[in-house]
């Protein structure tokens, strides 16, 4: 099954410079956000704060909307460099001169307004590496293409890590893998990175569960297995060598049913597997108490209701209470009365159901499958390869953005701590996405522009 | 027209789509799932996260006897609550508040002043004290005015206006054990610090006396700081519960055995056309009020109190009385002939073992002479002509040996004594313990129950009912709920004219000899004394009766026991007879004359 894109002369030669459908729904989101910011905050002692921030972030948005449309998008294209210098000035300069809020060092401050530049280098990173795709697209299939677009993003990283600022890089690293894969990066590589991402993720949750029930160790001998690798260099050499027997074997095996793979091959994914490992053990050695609590939290939420899992049940439990019509705005008990945390950012989406109820989450849900569906058009519509990258890229975040917040609101991914776009509260994040909107827009304004 | 662009991947843009639609469905399915199939369960959830509940004990349903007189009722009793404003409270303001309710309290200051401070510091509504004597409380109703967050609950508490009056029948009060709060904790709402019944009608009639308590729901943010008061919902009265229990007849009985020789003892009367328990007092008892005390600062409670019931529980050997079991075995046996004659000369001679009889009657002892005077000699004759084996089946008849079946946990059944009881132990029956079954010493045990109901079973000539306490139960709206039905569980068949010779002779024992005590000017009194030797003190004294009124069926049947009473006629029969003057009402002349 594949969606037919339509690139037919109706919409060639239609003059219109935006897509109205974007927009409204990008409106329509927005002014949703607004409503629900202003009634989770309602009763809050620094509610009003809140109000008037976004009150001031909303024309803001509007103004980063239209310079991301009437400026030209291959801008970005030609000045990708420049682009890539200012976002690394960015990122140092908030570490020099930033404040630190909530024991991350991420804020810009500007008279009594704050901003997090962080939020406007997720957009830049995508953008950059667009540009860099499409300078490289005739060495798209190699392996080398996808090794130096690592080497730009991996500092852009580092000095996100450093502040640290954990959930940009969760929403970034996924929309990079989107843009990869509309790139046509060959799929063999996607295949190593996602082999990597497993082994790096899946050592860690199982450490992290062993270490929730000792008790699993003395029934299951793999379990045991597993535990003496997290701290036995003895088991971690064996485990070595048995990965590398393991894709020998596999090569040989391959051979008899006269199936010819260059050894090369099975040799880079053994070596995937192991460095996965590797940095998932960094990963299980370096992680943060609290965002242990949370993959904790997601593994058995009924484990300690009082505790880590207390967030997401009584986000449930809000949004299970708002039933379908919900309870109404100003009307939500449960986020009133302060059951449901970071009720106005990461858990507005709790708020949206309490008190509008089915209609309004699946509204939400609904408005961000529209938007995303449009990106998409837009970017089959783009009249050069950058354009249909960038495009490419921006879907991939607010995709990456709706399954983060709606999978922890329901239960099927950890908490992140990642506000949702035009419906959270957050200045720097609202701004930044309406950019990236303007973009798109401006991808789409020209379309029909022909360059060489 | 189609131009065909090299850079535009369409198959992989068509799939991404495709996984994001996918992705959306399913997230979608699961919001219908959260917020529309399971939405009843999480707004219950939401309900219990934001509401508080300070309860009103709801009024325990009364204990009443057959004529409406009450034996366990309700006091007022209140509840101090404080609640925390949402704004800062002064420490100063906190000092007095504190001293003032530590004076009408009479506790320390100091654990008051901590109780507020923890209810502050958690947002909380907090009982600052339970059980508040009504005289204390217009002071709290002062304060209360005075400063706010005071909140001042009514509530009830269990009140035993009687005393110690039926208190082994009626049960007391206490806080549940974990075993209760296991299977009940989530039922009945129930909470940690009810007070259940733990004896008596009290724990058994638990369910029905249990009211629906009411209390003041608050609401509550995620701290638990009250935000605002939403409704106050009233407590529903439990059942209250009618007993059979005929209050003079109480009264008469309790008074009798606390005036007695010892204090000790039982008393069991019922009546005989039905098996009603019009009395049951088991001495010494206690106050059942001493469980439910006013004030949380009281005395601490009693760890041991006498709960043993021995009107159900008490075994004891029936001793003379038992004689009336022997008369009916030879009776039936046909070797029985009243006009019959014997002489004592005090005592017996069997196996060259001496067996005295505890007074020297001297010559001419027929039946009636025998049971009047309580010959021991006379009805040693008479066992012997009758057989061991067949006055143990008239035990058996009678249901010795066996639970009356009256609806109390920890009834004894006693013990039967003959010679097939012997032989199933194994051991052998010699002619000299048919002497001692003949008058009822030996191994014979009986229940004080188990001797009022073998008066009842005289008294109506073979009916053996179940003994039952309860007559009706009505709910809170004055409904009946439940009306006990009496039940017949055997009947006694012998020869004509077998309890009618018996209950003659009975007369006649009440009338001019060892029943004398017990005699009641203008009432058909029938009795039997009993002394059962005691190897370990003063011997215990029986006095099983029945009463009517001339030319009628008798409607009292009763057991009194003297537990080291020394004898039946000195010291049980004058309780019996004050009983049946309570009974037939002849002692309101005397009590207006004092």
């Amino acid at each position: 099954m594949a969606i037919k894109f339509s690139t037919s002369s109706e919409q060639s030669i239609k003059r219109r410079t935006i897509d109205y459908v974007l927009l409204a729904a990008v409106a329509l989101l927005a002014m949703v956000g607004f409503l629900i910011v202003v009634s989770a905050v309602s009763g809050l002692s620094f509610g009003g704060e809140v109000v008037k921030k976004h009150l001031i972030a909303l024309p803001l948005g509007a103004l980063a909307f239209l310079f991301g449309w009437l400026f030209n998008y291959q801008i970005y294209n030609e000045q990708y460099k420049a682009l890539y210098a200012m976002v690394l000035a960015l990122l140092i300069g908030v570490l020099v001169f930033g404040i630190v809020s909530r024991g991350s060092n991420s804020w810009f401050r500007v008279g009594f307004l704050s901003m997090q530049p962080a939020e406007f280098c997720r957009i830049a990173t995508i953008l950059i590496a667009a540009a860099f795709l499409a300078n490289h697209h005739k060495t798209i299939k190699e392996f080398k293409t996808l090794l130096y677009i690592g080497l730009i993003v991996l500092p852009i990283f580092a000095l996100i890590m450093k502040q640290p600022d954990f959930s940009s890089i969760v929403v970034t690293a996924p929309a990079l893998l989107v843009l990869l894969y509309a790139a046509g990066v060959n799929t063999f590589y996607f295949a190593l990175i996602f082999a990597f991402a497993l082994t790096a993720g899946i050592f860690p949750i199982l450490w992290t569960f062993i270490s929730m029930n000792p008790a699993s160790i003395e029934s299951s001998k793999i379990l045991y297995l597993v535990w003496q690798l997290s701290h036995s260099w003895v088991y971690i050499t064996g485990f070595c060598l048995i990965i590398l027997a393991l894709c020998w074997f596999v090569w040989w095996g391959l051979r008899q049913f006269r199936l010819y793979v260059p050894v090369i091959f099975l040799f880079i994914m053994a070596g995937i597997i192991l460095a996965g490992f590797f940095t998932g053990l960094l990963v299980d050695k370096q992680i943060k108490p609290y965002q242990r609590k949370r993959v904790e939290a997601f593994l058995a939420p009924k484990s300690d209701p009082k505790g880590a899992g207390y967030n997401v049940l009584q986000a449930q439990i809000a949004m299970g209470s708002g039933g379908v019509l919900g309870k109404g705005f100003f009307s939500g008990t449960q986020s009133r009365l302060g059951f449901v945390p970071e009720r106005h950012t990461d858990f507005i989406l709790a708020v949206l159901g309490e008190e509008a109820g089915l209609l309004g989450t699946l509204g939400v849900l609904g408005l961000y499958i529209i938007v995303l569906w449009r990106i998409a058009l837009i970017a089959a519509l783009a009249s050069d390869r950058y354009g249909y990258l960038v495009c490419c890229g921006i879907f991939g975040i607010f995709l990456t953005y709706m399954i983060i917040n709606f999978g922890m609101l329901i239960g099927i991914l950890p908490v992140a701590g990642i506000p949702l776009p035009l419906i959270s509260y957050g200045g720097s994040n609202l701004v930044a996405s309406m950019w990236a909107f303007g973009v798109v827009e401006s991808v789409y304004k020209r379309r029909l522009t022909v360059i060489a | 027209m189609k131009k065909t662009k090299q850079f535009f991947n369409p198959k992989r843009l068509s799939r991404l789509l495709i996984a994001t639609y996918i992705v959306a469905i399913i997230i979608g399915l699961r919001l219908i799932d959260i917020q529309f199939i399971s939405h009843r369960k999480y707004t219950e959830a939401a309900e219990q996260n934001r509401t508080q509940i300070i309860y009103q004990t709801a009024p325990r349903g009364r204990i009443l006897t057959e004529d409406g007189k009450v034996l366990a009722g309700n006091q007022a009793a209140f509840s101090l609550y404080y609640i925390p404003a949402a704004e800062p409270t002064a420490q100063e303001y906190l000092n007095t508040l504190s001293g003032d309710i530590a004076k009408y309290l009479d506790a320390p200051q100091a654990e008051i002043l901590a109780k507020l401070k923890s209810a502050i510091k958690s947002g909380k509504a907090t009982m600052l004290a339970g059980n508040i004597s009504p005289k204390k409380i217009f002071s709290f109703a002062e304060l209360q005015v005075y400063y706010s967050g005071l909140y001042v609950v009514e509530e009830t508490k269990r009140y035993y206006p009687n005393g110690a009056f039926l208190a082994h029948l009626l049960g007391y009060m206490g806080t549940m054990d974990n075993a209760f709060w296991r299977k009940k904790g989530n039922t009945l709402d129930y909470r940690l610090n009810s007070k259940i019944g733990k004896s008596g009608i009290e724990k058994h009639f638990e369910k029905e006396l249990k009211g629906r308590d009411g209390g003041l729901i608050l609401e509550v943010d995620y701290m638990g700081r009250v935000k605002q008061k939403i409704s106050d919902a009233k407590w529903r009265a439990g059942a209250d519960i009618f007993t059979t229990i005929n209050y003079d007849v109480q009264k008469a009985a309790e008074d009798g055995i606390k005036k007695s020789l010892t204090g000790r003892g039982a008393v069991v009367a019922l009546n005989p056309r039905n098996g009603a328990v019009l009395a049951m007092v088991s001495s010494p008892d206690f106050d059942p009020n001493i469980f439910s005390p006013y004030s949380d600062y009281a005395l601490a409670l009693p760890k041991k109190i006498p709960e043993y019931n021995l009107a159900i529980q008490g075994l004891y050997p029936p001793a003379s009385t038992f004689k009336v079991i022997t008369a009916l075995a030879a009776y039936e046996t046909g070797r029985l002939n009243p006009r019959e004659e014997t002489t004592c000369n005090g005592k017996i001679y069997m196996n060259g073992r001496e067996f005295k009889c505890w007074h020297r009657h001297g010559e001419h002892i027929d039946f009636m002479e025998g049971m009047a005077q309580s010959c021991d000699v006379y009805f040693y004759e008479l066992g012997i002509k009758a057989g061991a084996s067949h006055i143990e089946k008239m035990q058996r008849l009678f249901r010795f040996g066996r639970q009356t079946g009256i609806d109390l946990p920890g009834e004894k059944s006693g013990n039967i004594y003959g010679p097939s009881k012997r032989a199933r132990n194994k051991t052998y029956w010699f002619g000299g313990d048919t002497l001692n079954l003949s008058i009822g010493q030996g191994e014979l045990l009986l229940t004080p129950i188990q001797m009022a109901n073998f008066a009842a079973t005289l008294a109506n000539k073979g009916k053996i009912w179940r003994p039952y306490y309860i007559d009706h139960i009505t709910d809170y709206a004055g409904k009946n709920i439940f009306t006990e039905q009496p039940k017949l569980v055997a009947e006694v068949k012998l020869k004509p004219g077998a309890f009618e010779l018996v209950n003659a002779a009975l007369k006649g024992v009440v009338d001019n000899a060892t029943g004398r005590g017990a005699k009641v000017n203008g009432i058909d009194v029938y009795g039997k004394t009993g002394t059962a030797q005691n190897p370990h003190g003063d011997d215990h004294g029986w006095f099983m009766a029945f009463a009517a009124r001339p030319g009628q069926e008798p409607d009292l049947a009763l057991a009194v026991f003297v537990e080291f009473g020394k004898g039946g006629a000195g010291a049980a029969a004058p309780i019996a007879r004050e009983i049946i003057k309570a009974y037939y009402g002849l002692n309101k002349g005397k009590k207006n004359g004092n």
